[in-house]
């Protein structure tokens, strides 16, 4: 559908477009319990302003992000980085329909709010600390 | 750099035309096996000039079904092209310019 008279790049390995196929994905833990999503990627070996030379190595993933990022979407604007959570790329098992990772979700960062609430308030509630009989 | 920072910025070339808008950016999975991706190289920019909405994925292969989306998304993006990492000069805010006499790809994979 696009133009064919281009030259097609040489890829030798498993292409992955961000837009496409990992923004926006849900982030599964080694068990299969979900995460989050993923907002954002963050790229290592470029700085922004920075002039590239063109012989550099490529830039790779660093890490995947998260983070509080519904109101910027509505109203324009991106958090600051320092409100997005980072799960290391090395942590990442499995790219499918959803992101697998090799960790538990408890060793993350991303799902310290569900830790919280999990503790804090549904632990209180009588009766919540067991499973129903 | 985090990928928001590039993502529906401006592209420019050398001599400063307008040439369109990063609609994606193209990573390659290197020296792993497919399903773990220990290594991830960042290849290029996929450009489009009319548009800065998504391919949806039309872009990936020769799909043309359903015929009407697929026309659709061959009209909003036609002239994109796929630009290697390796002919970016820079990245600012809002900004992508590219070197003189850059290679234009297609954006197929």
């Amino acid at each position: 559908m696009t133009d064919e008279t281009l030259p097609k790049p040489n890829y030798t390995g498993r292409v992955v477009d961000a837009q496409l196929q990992l923004l926006d994905r849900q982030v599964l833990d080694d068990t299969g319990k979900p995460v989050c999503v993923v907002d954002d990627i963050e790229v290592a070996g470029i700085e922004l302003g920075q002039r590239m030379l063109r012989d550099a190595p490529a830039p790779t993933i660093d890490a995947l992000l998260s983070g509080p990022v519904f109101l910027t979407r509505v109203f324009g604007g991106r958090p600051p980085t320092s409100r997005l959570f980072r799960i290391p790329w090395a942590k990442v098992r499995n790219l499918g329909t959803a992101i697998e990772l090799s960790v538990g979700s408890e060793s993350l960062d991303a799902s310290w709010t569900e830790r919280w609430t999990r503790d804090h308030v549904i632990g209180r509630i009588p009766g919540a600390r067991h499973d129903p009989e | 750099m985090i990928l928001s920072d590039v993502l529906k910025n401006d592209v420019f070339d050398a001599d400063g035309s307008r040439l369109g808008r990063v609609i994606d950016v193209r990573f390659e999975i290197v020296g792993a096996a497919k399903s773990a991706p220990a290594k991830t190289i960042l290849r290029g920019l996929v450009v489009s000039p009319r548009s800065g909405s998504s391919f949806l994925g039309y872009e990936r292969n020769e799909v043309n079904a359903p015929f009407l989306i697929a026309w659709l998304l061959n009209r909003r993006h036609r002239g994109a092209f796929f630009v290697e990492w390796s002919e970016v000069s820079s990245i600012d805010r809002g900004t992508v310019a590219l070197r003189r006499n850059f290679t234009r790809y297609s954006v197929l994979t």
